[in-house]
């Protein structure tokens, strides 16, 4: 690829949204808090519906739902984007590890990485977060454990397809120790790969923390989306009709994702070279197109 | 010995060892944790067992002077008996029998669900693959993907929201009406279907999404294969290769994926049984972690692992028979 | 008119891309007539495989044919409708592709996929379409009961005759086989080149056959048409293509093919030492051929051998002969299982220690047989060619600004002697910015570099362009002489391993069937099967036994 990467990944279209979508969220969830005393404070009769004074309406417990929302994704950003980065990392590394050297360390590290992704993920966070004291390391801790093992598992197989390829052979026959063969052969060509993975795990990450804390596992003092919605569950909303205590958190949850997950596909797409051939068929000759037809004859295009 | 059977057998001891894992996990977690839950877990019983129903908690599960060897041994011989131990949430009653009451709930959520959302997202994803003319394949996988991005109980509070409370068409709670009586009639039967109705179109909404997608993705992958040009090329039908060339072949990764897929479901079913108070496995371990109930806890969590381990093994027998390549 | 099967006229196939497209096929005219053979030659990258694609369109995205008309009897093929084509396809024109294998589906039994083709096109009862099947098998010599197993329970071989069996089906009137033979080795080329021969003679058919082997296709061709950059630049009988054609192209391409006479007069010095000791080497491998039955494997059988300082040795075997397996044996890429290898008298299995195995890449390097693979994308030719430079040589003492500067000059130097000039031009570019000759010339740089005493060369060639293969083995053999390296140069092709080496080795199976010095082998090869390798050096020698 020699055109840069910006350029590459914003010329398409849906990694472009996903892009505007997940740095909004940053922006709001940094700057945001700011103009909001606290979150926490009682400032008005409990489950009121959305009004031009509290835009998104009050909690059960007279918080303003506006206010939460905006303080919310403060924490879990930041929890989500920090696990995914260490999710990746553990991941590149066992995976690295297993699918270079192969053989018997391939065999260790495959095995413990099978068992981890064979136990449920749900109820083994519950034990761990159940006994662990609440906060953000406790948090990170317990969803970087339950959570490492699909991307080392993703990461490991490339790993051991581009161990064959003649480069990295040639590099280890000139005498190129391991540790450089890994970080200057391999690694570069999996940088798509990686940053898919990154995308993935903070995906991951951001729903299983809301998951955890909806349970009550989170650090319940603390405003976050989860929580939000732990309170909003607790306060009897769905009972009382309360939709405006859950549904904006609820959405916001759901865009991030979304906004990531669209990334991802940019770049599902850019590296897929094939995808990107039809489409442009596609494009210049629309009538003529059929993904499972025959060759199109298009005299026209000769004279251009 | 037959290769398949070798196959079947090296697989069971992966479980095995993944089982032993989570049960041994299971085992040293109270005691590698800062603090001293042990004794906050013991904590909570007090004014409701008598002491010498404590010490004898303490002995099953070994928190006692014995040396470590001897009381992981006693542990696994109380697990293999099936004892779990003794609830704080529903106390007096046992983990077991709890459990055992709300598993059948659950595996008839996670069943129905996985079945129905498994066959109609395959379908929808082989025939947007196929056709890929833009209108169905620029709409459905980006709000199928919209929605998989929404946390499973959100998706289960929004249908409990409008389609139980706002419109009323479906209960709201629990998984049969409190007045009748359990039995095979045709009452009970119906009212089980109605209150499992919701939950389970959460399950099912939830999951089309990801079958599709895999399936779209497995059909794009096998129709750029020289074995569908050729069949192109031989002039079959359109129909007959999308089916029997082209699905067939990508639908089987999917099937060894279900494996991996299971424990996502579960997860799934657990938050959203939550919102319904539907009595399965997740409504019980909401109840165990409100109450710090940890006896439940880690008996659900042995439970589970259990089932889909289980699960997996079964689905290992059923690519077995699917796959000719796999037999010799 | 009415003697033509086939006529194409002014065809133009475009690759559409986000700037401008790629003229692939340019006024592409040919014809072929009923019964006859008609041979289109040309190296990869030449269109003959699109023009192919063409004719039937199957061509996938993002081609597209922009001008032209192919007829088909009196048909243009460029005006039908999907149903038409369907109806055309396969009924009166059929595909045989290069490795078949991956054409049949591997969830369907073989009988399935044949009667499915039947179905396509007639109706027919499953009765007589069991008896088509056996029918079939007979034709292309295949037991009736594999109709009954799927794919992966048949041979490489067998997989391409039911491929060519499928082709028969419905009694096209015209076949189309796309480099058919390519894959496979020469044995099994013959045996499948006969049986067409054959078929043809007995149902009478026209005959499109694809290749880049020019011997191959001048042995049996009626006409030959030569593809150069998407244009037909030659088409004419057989003999007047085999005797240098009518376009200066042709004739290098004749000129290019070795000739299996001209070999290395120069015997290697008797008196060298030697260099590299091979004894009863054995490596074998479980293979998988389902997922879980282990069948023993034999890559490497009980091969000795030896290669003396200051010489030469030829290694001449065809795919799965375990020439690639020795090669990374003697590299230390794996492991052997039975046997002893010295290197100038030391046991390489003692070497263990990271500075002991470093101590030996030193001596023994590696060329790869596809030069694109062998050079990371993403690094410049500067790096590929400073990281031998500054593994082993000792610059520590010198400062950075220094070292770089020694760096520079060395690779400038080795550029040169690899006669890629200017050498200044080259320092910066990427693989993909060069030529298959070019990145293989780097690819030589970087082993010279480390300045070993054995090149092992693992078909340096076989995937460049058949005009410059010649360069690179002069390249080779020049260096050779000037450096005093020896080389061990693995290949298929015996004619090119005897216009290099001094000594020849020829292995089949895992074994080594001959071997001895270059004249000897030629003229009097011990075994049946090196008698047939360089019998096929001939063009029509299939044909002559």
């Amino acid at each position: 690829m020699n055109r840069s990467w910006y350029n590459l990944i914003w010329i398409n279209k849906k990694a472009r949204l996903g892009i505007i979508i997940v740095s909004s969220f940053i922006l709001i969830a940094a700057v945001g808090p700011i103009f909001f005393e606290d979150p926490n404070a009682y400032i008005g009769t409990p489950l009121l519906e959305p009004s031009f004074v509290h835009l998104f309406g009050t909690t059960g417990q007279g918080q303003d739902v506006f206010a939460q929302t905006i303080a919310g994704a403060r924490s879990t950003l930041f929890i989500g984007l920090g696990t995914g980065f260490m999710i990746v990392l553990l991941g590149l590394i066992v995976g690295s590890l297993s699918g270079y050297f192969g053989r018997r360390i391939d065999n260790i590290l495959s095995l413990i990485i099978n068992i981890f992704l064979l136990i449920p993920g749900l109820p083994l966070m519950v034990i761990i977060a159940a006994w662990l004291p609440p906060g953000p390391f406790s948090m990170m801790g317990v969803l970087v454990f339950t959570g490492w093992a699909w991307q080392a598992r993703v990461l490991r197989s490339q790993v051991l397809s581009l161990r064959e390829r003649d480069y990295v052979n040639a590099a280890i026959i000139t005498g190129e120790s391991n540790i450089k063969v890994i970080i200057y052969q391999i690694w570069p060509q999996m940088l798509s790969l990686i940053m898919a993975s990154f995308i993935g795990a903070t995906v991951y990450a951001i729903g299983a923390q809301v998951g955890l804390e909806f349970l009550g596992l989170g650090d319940v003092d603390k405003v976050t989306w989860g929580n939000n919605l732990y309170w909003a569950t607790n306060d009897l909303a769905l009972l009382t009709g309360s939709w405006w205590t859950f549904v904006p958190t609820g959405l916001c949850i759901a865009l991030v994702s979304f906004g990531l997950t669209l990334i991802n596909y940019g770049i599902d797409e850019i590296s897929n070279p094939r995808l990107l051939s039809e489409r442009i068929v596609k494009s210049r000759l629309p009538n003529l197109f059929n993904r499972n037809g025959s060759t199109p004859v298009a005299r026209e295009l000769f004279g251009k | 010995m037959n290769t398949s059977v070798k196959y079947l057998l090296k697989r069971l001891g992966i479980y095995a060892i993944s089982g032993w894992a989570a049960v041994t996990l299971n085992f040293f977690l109270p005691r590698m944790m800062p603090g001293d839950p042990v004794s906050v877990m013991f904590a909570s019983f007090r004014g409701k067992l008598k002491p010498e129903a404590i010490e004898a908690l303490k002995q099953t599960f070994g928190f006692t002077d014995e040396p470590l060897l001897n009381k992981y041994i006693s542990y696994l011989s109380h697990l293999l008996n099936g004892e779990l131990g003794i609830s704080t949430a529903y106390f007096p009653e046992e983990v077991s029998s709890i459990i055992l009451s709300s598993l059948g709930w659950t595996l008839l959520l996670v069943g129905i669900s996985l079945v129905v959302s498994f066959i109609i997202g395959s379908l929808i994803g082989m025939i947007i693959a196929w056709r890929r003319d833009g209108k169905l394949d620029s709409i459905l996988p980006p709000s199928f993907s919209f929605i998989s991005s929404f946390p499973y109980f959100f998706t289960a509070m929004l249908l409990l929201y409008f389609f139980g409370f706002k419109l009323g068409w479906f209960p709201i709670r629990h998984a049969y009406n409190s007045n009748l009586i359990p039995g095979f009639n045709i009452e009970f039967i119906v009212s089980c279907l109605h209150h499992a109705f919701l939950p389970a179109s959460t399950l099912i909404f939830m999951g089309i999404g990801g079958w599709m997608l895999q399936m779209r993705n497995n059909m794009i992958g096998t129709i750029s294969t020289d074995y569908i040009s050729f069949a192109k090329s031989k002039g079959l039908s359109q129909k007959r290769i999308m089916i029997w060339y082209a699905a067939k072949n990508a639908i089987l990764p999917i099937i060894t994926s279900f494996g991996m897929a299971i424990g996502f479901i579960l997860s799934g079913t657990i938050l959203t049984e939550i919102i319904f108070s539907y009595p399965g496995q997740g409504y019980i371990l909401f109840q165990a972690v409100q109450a710090q109930d940890y006896q439940l806890m880690q008996g659900i969590f042995l439970t589970t692992t259990l089932s889909v381990l289980a699960a997996n093994w079964l689905i290992d027998i059923l690519v077995l028979i699917l796959d000719p390549r796999t037999r010799k | 008119m009415g003697n033509k099967i086939l006529d194409i006229n002014n065809l133009n196939v475009d690759f559409l891309s986000e700037g401008a497209s790629i003229h692939a096929v340019k006024d592409f005219s040919m014809h072929i007539n009923k019964n006859e053979i008609f041979g289109l030659v040309g190296e990869s990258g030449s269109g003959k495989s699109t023009v192919i694609k063409s004719i039937l369109r199957i061509l996938p995205a993002p081609g597209v044919i922009t001008k032209g008309e192919i007829k088909f009897k009196d048909q243009d093929i460029l005006e039908l409708d999907e149903s038409e084509l369907s109806s055309l396809r396969w009924s009166h024109i059929s595909v045989v592709k290069q490795k078949a294998l991956n054409s049949l589906n591997p969830l369907l039994k073989i009988k399935e996929q044949i009667i499915d083709t039947i179905r396509a096109h007639e109706k027919i009862k499953t009765k007589d379409a069991m008896e088509r099947c056996n029918a079939l098998m007979d034709l292309v010599e295949i037991d009736r009961n594999y109709l009954n197993s799927y794919p992966h329970e048949l041979s490489g071989g067998m997989k391409q005759r039911v491929v060519i069996a499928i082709a028969l089906a419905l009694k096209p009137e015209l076949i189309i086989m796309d480099e058919p033979t390519t894959a496979l080795d020469v044995v099994i080329e013959k045996e499948i080149i006969l049986k067409i021969l054959d078929l043809k003679s007995q149902l009478g058919f026209s005959l499109l056959f694809i290749t880049h082997d020019l011997n191959l296709i001048l042995g049996f061709a009626d006409r030959v048409g030569v593809m150069l950059e998407g244009e037909l630049v030659d088409t004419d009988t057989a003999e007047i293509i085999k005797s240098g054609g009518n376009n200066p192209y042709t004739t290098k391409l004749i000129n290019s093919i070795p000739d299996v006479s001209d070999y290395s007069q120069t015997k290697a010095d008797k008196n060298e030492p030697e260099l590299i000791h091979v004894k009863d080497l054995v490596k074998t491998y479980s293979r998988h051929s389902s997922f879980f039955s282990s069948d023993k494997f034999h890559a490497v059988d009980g091969v000795s051998f030896n290669v003396n300082k200051n010489e030469i040795v030829g290694l001449v075997g065809e795919s799965g002969s375990g020439k690639s397996t020795i090669s990374k044996i003697l590299t230390k890429l794996i492991d052997f299982d039975g046997g002893q290898i010295l290197f100038n008298g030391k046991d390489i299995s003692c070497i263990t220690k990271r500075r002991d195995l470093l101590d030996y890449r030193k001596k023994v390097q590696v060329i790869f047989q596809d030069p694109f693979a062998s050079l990371n994308s993403i690094h410049t030719v500067y790096h590929h060619l400073s990281r031998p430079i500054l593994i082993h040589r000792s610059y520590d003492k010198y400062s950075k600004k220094q070292r770089d500067q020694m760096v520079k000059k060395e690779i400038i130097a080795i550029l040169k002697e690899v006669d890629l000039s200017p050498p200044e031009e080259f320092l910066y570019k990427f693989p993909h910015e060069m030529s298959g000759g070019e990145r293989q010339r780097i690819a030589l740089a970087r082993v010279l570099l480390v300045q070993p005493q054995l090149i092992i060369a693992d078909e340096p060639t076989s995937m460049l362009d058949m005009s410059i293969r010649m360069e690179i083995l002069d390249l080779l053999k020049s260096l050779q002489v000037k450096k005093g390296i020896s080389i061990l140069f693995i290949t298929h092709d015996i004619a090119s391993a005897c216009y290099l080496s001094n000594r020849l080795i020829v292995l089949k199976n895992g074994k080594i069937v001959d071997s001895g010095i270059v004249s000897e082998i030629i003229n009097n090869p011990k075994d049946k099967y090196s008698k047939l390798l360089i019998d096929s050096c001939e063009s029509g020698w299939f044909i002559n036994q």
